[in-house]
């Protein structure tokens, strides 16, 4: 009995330490600006006002820059789900020649920082046309190294027992991918997708480059235009921040059963 | 692989067309004809400047029917990267702004088109702002508005110990020396010594007689280079600077009072009003930069706007560029955003004389210098902050943060 009070105490404080930045963004925003840069900080808001989102709304057209975010950040993820598990199926379970070389060239890209490539891969998507789209912004993520690793090592555990029998009965390879292994992939799938929403919905650099005119902004993007050279405006900022952070927690809330499921499945090897 | 290797192969296009540029002799600028001015107009700015400007440009628009502005405000965060990107990808828009210390990296493109000589006079702007758009003696673009730095201090704690603004180096010492013993500024002056602290240093190498570069050559380890480190470090060993404050205490420190001095630009002023809260815009002034043995000489910084070789609508751009550098459009723009005017004629404006502290800045901007026009100037400013902060901490003595200087800088060389 003592012992459990003694690990809920520790529990608690790590949940609190975890926790506290967090509790204080959404304070923050609620902060006059004034108030922000203060010295000594206050936790709690002494004057509590809404004047960060009202500015925040009237500054820049959310709804449309929210809605940007989320067709990048589905169109993302949907690639990632069918791409990734369809290529970590061929590494898993399909033999072919040069597969364990093919392989490690994958794994080597994901040792590449995306700001490396950032200028040729611009330069391609500018001569085939793409700048200022929305395909220009997704294409070059629909299918990234971290998932196919993710997808192998999963699909790996699949006994091969199950392919065969489907194979015997006369399956093609198209029929069994659909019907036998994508749906025992379900927590690697919400793994893979929480990763790579995660991914998109945060990503700065590649839209803010290849979108040129401002209806194609995500959230990042947008907010960063109030980072200013010669002083920030941190009320907007902190407000922008915490629009950016509900749906993610949002989805987190929904997911976290699979989320954790696929974690701890993929990450026991 | 396959896109690594197109990359490569696009890259090394990129390169070898960058270095064949640099082999031109000087290039020549083509009139404009503001007669054909017609079509869209794209402009890319960063921050407050990209929000303000498209409303601003309706009167533009409004007077040359026929043009539209289209303003697309990016953030300062991503602009150079984006701005590198897209000459790489050949897709610019018609005009860009540009901050004043990129201009050697990016005119050495070769994907800027010089200034015409025939639409935009080169005599109306300050010619230390000028200078900012010239590289090799080739003027790309324009200054669009200037920032200078000076020296603000606060009037009632000079009041309260009886010292006046300095005039030189070693006035600024007392001065400052005074207002931590008497005026209660225990913190004395705020020198900043992390991001951006380049900027504190340059300044005073003028002052003390010194060049940053010569005839092609970094020259950061001269004894004009270590009596201004000196001077500033100064400051620091005597217990008159703050360095163990975390980064975000000043301009607190300033409001509160502990700290009493400081050097930045011209935006500290509505930054200080708004963070000072009712009258304490009456409780600080500006005064010109303090002298060195050679002069009081200043920093110039700014952004430029230039236009793209391959801009669609080059008439169009040109002729909106000549209307911004109008004396009346640039004192209207510094109403909006409080950016300072590169054109002289624009400080006699009311917009401007109204502020006895912004005049200051316009004194001080008629001896005010750029920092070298390379494109390898970022990245020596960076090595110079590193070696600074170790200074400022008292990890090496300023004749060792010289020689650091030099080292580094000449590891990364001119870019040319």
């Amino acid at each position: 009995m003592r012992r459990r009070w003694s690990t809920y105490a520790l529990l608690t404080a790590g949940l609190v330490l975890v926790v506290l930045p967090f509790v204080w963004t959404v304070l923050t925003s609620f902060k006059p600006e004034t108030e922000i840069r203060r010295d000594p900080p206050a936790f709690l808001p002494l004057e509590w006002t809404l004047a960060n989102y009202d500015l925040l709304l009237a500054k820049m057209n959310i709804g449309q820059v929210f809605l940007n975010s989320l067709i990048v950040a589905v169109a993302v993820v949907a690639g990632n789900l069918l791409f990734c598990s369809m290529v970590g199926y061929a590494f898993a379970k399909l033999s072919f020649r040069w597969k364990n070389a093919v392989f490690a060239l994958v794994l080597v890209q994901m040792t590449v920082p995306a700001i490396v490539v950032m200028i040729p891969q611009f330069v391609l998507v500018a001569k085939i046309g793409l700048v200022n789209t929305f395909l220009g912004i997704i294409l070059p993520g629909l299918v990234t190294p971290l998932g196919v690793f993710l997808m192998r090592q999963f699909i790996m555990d699949i006994p091969d027992e199950l392919i065969h029998a489907a194979r015997v009965d006369g399956a093609r390879e198209f029929r069994i991918f659909f019907t036998i292994v994508l749906p025992l992939c379900k927590p690697a799938l919400a793994t893979l997708g929480l990763i790579t929403f995660l991914g998109s919905w945060n990503n700065f650099l590649w839209p803010a480059v290849v979108a040129q005119s401002e209806d194609l902004y995500t959230l990042p993007v947008a907010l960063a235009i109030f980072s200013g050279y010669q002083g920030t405006q941190y009320g907007l900022l902190i407000a922008g921040a915490v629009v950016v952070v509900l749906p993610i927690l949002t989805l987190f809330v929904f997911l976290q059963r699979y989320f954790i499921q696929g974690i701890a499945s993929t990450g026991i090897k | 692989m396959q896109r690594y290797a197109a990359g490569l192969i696009v890259l090394g296009l990129v390169l070898t067309a960058c270095g064949r540029s640099t082999d031109q002799p000087a290039e020549q600028a083509k009139n404009v004809d503001t007669g054909k001015a017609r079509g869209e107009v794209t402009v890319w700015a960063m921050g407050t400047e990209g929000e303000a400007l498209d409303a601003f440009a309706q009167e533009f628009e409004a007077a040359h029917p026929g043009v539209t502005v289209k303003v697309t405000a990016l953030g300062w965060d991503v602009a150079h990267d984006k701005i590198t990107a897209a000459i790489a990808g050949d897709a610019t828009p018609d005009i860009s702004m540009l901050g004043s210390t990129w201009m050697g990296e990016m005119a050495k493109t070769g994907a800027l088109e010089p200034t015409p000589g025939n639409l935009i006079d080169k005599s109306a702007f300050f010619p230390s702002a000028w200078k900012t758009v010239e590289v090799d003696g080739t003027a790309y673009g324009i200054p669009w508005y200037v920032e200078t730095r000076a020296f603000y201090y606060r009037t009632d704690l000079a009041r309260k110990a009886g010292v006046e603004p300095p005039a030189t180096w070693a006035e600024t010492k007392s001065f400052v020396a005074a207002l931590k013993a008497e005026g209660g500024a225990e913190l004395g002056v705020e020198q900043n010594f992390r991001q951006g602290s380049w900027q504190e240093v340059v300044p005073l190498v003028w002052q003390a007689g010194g060049e940053i570069m010569a005839a092609g050559k970094w020259t950061l380890d001269t004894p004009q280079m270590v009596q201004a480190l000196e001077h500033y470090n100064s400051f620091f060993a005597g217990g008159l600077a703050p360095n163990d404050l975390p980064l975000t205490a000043f301009p607190q420190t300033f409001v509160k009072g502990r700290v009493g001095a400081f050097y930045s630009g011209p935006w500290m002023i509505t930054g200080l009003e708004k963070d000072g809260g009712a009258g304490f815009g009456e409780k600080f002034a500006v005064a010109a930069y303090p002298e060195g043995g050679a002069g009081g000489t200043s920093l110039i910084g700014g952004s430029e706007l230039v236009v793209f070789k391959s801009a669609r609508n080059r008439e169009a751009a040109w002729t909106f560029l000549r209307w911004l550098t109008d004396a009346k459009v640039q004192a209207k723009w510094y109403a909006k955003v409080n950016a300072l005017p590169s054109v002289e004629a624009a400080w006699q404006e009311p917009e401007l004389t109204g502020d006895e502290r912004v005049k200051v800045f316009g004194e001080q901007l008629k001896d005010a210098r750029g920092v070298p026009a390379v494109p390898t100037w970022e990245q020596v400013a960076k090595a110079m902050e590193t070696e600074i902060e170790k200074m400022a901490l008292g990890r090496q003595s300023p004749a060792e943060t010289a020689k650091a200087f030099q080292r580094k800088a000449e590891s990364i060389g001119t870019g040319t």
